[in-house]
């Protein structure tokens, strides 16, 4: 007897925009699936709001807002822990505690959810985590290694295709700016797609520094700290240091209140002198006012200082 | 007839206009209290400009709009340019200050720093969407302690121990406020202990980082209250310059940003006396369920925003 499709539900919110390659060609290429949560609304918005803790970031808010949405939905939806890639290489906190808050908010939905655990410190390996996860969807180790290369491949084009594309914008001419920020605050279209459309429309060339090549980035990041221990934060720090002198301003993008950014942003502020910088935090106001009045202020300050205002 | 230029500002409590001439002159001001009415101000505004005003010798051929409801009130006055606040003051400032280095700038709801090298605008910084410490605080600390906000400056400065209040955060400043009137602490004193609160959480907060370098001008509604200006003096320890239009400087800047772009229309003051009103309209179209602001004069819709994409937009 043949078995059913198993549809996967992917939240497109915090790691999706990391890792959407990786995880789609992964569980397509054996053979399932994959259910993804529509783009961040008001809508989702509200629900995740409802369904966390109020201390909780906004970006988490959003993400559970996106689970709500695809509950029901699908087999199983794919909450990942990952904690660290190694030694000063850890993620955010809330990566490590996703699985067990997103199971006990949802605990009495009737939900299923589908985990991997990533933890070098512990020799917990990415394609460890994964065999595991392809077995335990009863795949067998050699389809799931399969996958697993395959979805590595598709992940590293997927990847470099896009810096590419970010690195001929800065052969560009135009005023630059370069926006720090977690994929998954500048990528989410509620949150801060409103403000590269906001550069766009009046003329500037957003760009963006965690879209660099990554070892490069951990590389570089040592410029301007040798002990940050945030993965993405270094390689926001690592794409600072490459390419802050191919810009004409720094907008420093976060989503409130953010514990990593709350500290890195004030080392970029006193570390990297000598480019105007506007340091832009996100709450879910329904209004985009302020943060045009800033936005606005900030480009008028940079073309002022060149002389074309 | 003479070119004139229209610069008005509209804040959260305060509603200012200025016209000058194309050297800048100031031929006509005003100053009044938005009072939660941004186009009733602006149509009293406008009728009080035109009555300083020499309507046979100028004509206004280009206006500008500033401030948090400069859009609303661009429509409604048919600016040519709708600036934001950092720039006009930025601009309206290192014109009658050229030597200028560092603006301070505390309005109702707002405050920035400015930072000035060589006459053009470097750096700046502005609160966060938290309204602590900005003259919103000062308007409801006068109230509780039963004064015009307008007294509160020479009420501190005849204390000689001011009171310290916790300048962190107003919700914080308020409550050991209330604490310390009920220990008995005397009224001068407690006003000048908020005006050293509202100086300590700009500096500590909107200035952060910030290298403050005299010349320093001061201004914004707050600007006008002395508590706050000797409170400044203090922390900084350089004289703090406080134009006797420090308060227009933003309207003076938008006009004059008008006066250089390349829009031009001419004004008619017959907008006193036009109906306007808006309406907020939900969209609808999908769950982001947008706030979308209509602006009618009489029956005809002249303008709305707010929306997020196409499906919002509305034309009648």
């Amino acid at each position: 007897m043949e078995k059913q499709t198993i549809t996967i539900g992917l939240p497109r919110a915090l790691l999706y925009y990391r890792y959407y390659a990786l995880w789609r060609t992964f569980f397509q290429e054996l053979g399932m699936e994959v259910a993804v949560s529509g783009p961040t609304d008001r809508d989702i918005l509200e629900r995740g709001t409802a369904l966390a803790i109020d201390e909780a970031c906004l970006s988490l808010k959003i993400y559970l807002g996106h689970v709500a949405a695809l509950v029901g939905r699908c087999d199983y939806i794919l909450v990942p822990r990952v904690s660290n890639f190694g030694r000063h290489r850890s993620m955010c906190t809330r990566f490590e505690s996703t699985p067990d808050l997103v199971r006990s908010v949802f605990r009495n939905s009737g939900q299923e959810f589908l985990s991997y655990e990533v933890d070098e410190e512990q020799k917990k390996d990415e394609a460890a985590a994964f065999l595991e996860l392809g077995r335990a969807l009863g795949r067998s180790p050699k389809d799931v290694r399969r996958a697993y290369k395959l979805a590595k491949k598709a992940q590293a084009a997927h990847y470099k295709a896009r810096v590419q594309k970010y690195e001929q914008q800065y052969r560009r001419s135009g005023l630059k700016v370069l926006i720090a920020a977690h994929s998954y605050v500048i990528e989410d279209p509620y949150m801060g797609r409103p403000v590269t459309d906001y550069l766009k429309r009046v003329g500037v060339i957003p760009l963006r520094a965690d879209m660099v090549d990554r070892d490069g980035a951990l590389k570089h990041s040592r410029e301007l700290s040798s002990t940050c221990k945030w993965e993405i934060s270094r390689e926001i720090l690592g794409g600072i240091a490459m390419h802050r002198g191919d810009v004409d301003g720094v907008i420093l993008l976060s989503a409130f209140p953010c514990g990593p950014d709350a500290m890195v942003n004030e080392l970029i502020a006193r570390r990297v002198k000598g480019v105007p910088m506007l340091n832009l935090v996100l709450d879910s106001q329904s209004g985009t006012a302020g943060v045009e009045t800033r936005l606005e202020s900030f480009i008028d300050i940079i073309r002022f200082q060149e002389g074309k205002l | 007839m003479e070119h004139a230029y229209l610069g008005v500002d509209v804040g959260s409590i305060s509603t200012k206009g200025v016209i000058i001439d194309k050297k800048n002159n100031v031929l006509a001001s005003q100053y009044i209290w938005t009072q939660g009415d941004p186009i009733g101000a602006v149509k009293e505004l406008v009728r009080l400009l035109e009555g300083q005003f020499d309507k046979d010798r100028y004509q206004i051929v280009a206006t500008g709009t500033t401030g948090s409801a400069r859009k609303l009130v661009g429509v409604i006055l048919g600016a040519t340019m709708v600036k934001n606040e950092i720039t006009a003051h930025a601009v309206g400032t290192t014109t009658f200050y050229p030597d200028v280095r560092t603006i301070l700038e505390i309005g109702g709801q707002d405050s920035k720093i400015i930072l000035v090298e060589n006459g053009v605008a470097v750096d700046y910084a502005m609160n966060t969407l938290c309204a602590a410490g900005t003259g919103a605080f000062l308007s409801s600390q006068a109230k509780r302690l039963g004064i015009e906000v307008e007294e509160i400056g020479d009420y501190a400065l005849r204390s000689t121990h001011p009171t310290p209040i916790a300048a962190r955060c107003t919700v914080f400043a308020e409550s050991d406020l209330v604490h310390k009137i009920q220990m008995g602490h005397p009224r001068e004193d407690i006003i000048a202990g908020v005006c050293n609160a509202v100086a300590a959480n700009y500096l500590n907060n909107v200035g952060k980082g910030k290298k403050i370098v005299s010349p320093v001008v001061f201004q914004g509604g707050v600007s006008k209250n002395k508590g706050v200006v000797a409170a400044f003096e203090r922390a900084l320890g350089c004289p703090v310059i406080v134009d006797p239009n420090g308060h227009l400087m933003g309207a003076l800047g938008v006009a004059i940003l008008a006066r250089r772009g390349s829009g031009r229309q001419n004004f008619d003051f017959a907008v006193e006396n036009m109906e306007f009103r808006t309406r907020e309209a939900g969209c609808g179209g999908c769950s982001n369920n947008c706030e979308i602001i209509c602006v009618y004069r009489g029956s005809e819709l002249i303008d709305a925003w707010g929306n997020r994409c196409e499906r919002g937009a509305r034309t009648h």
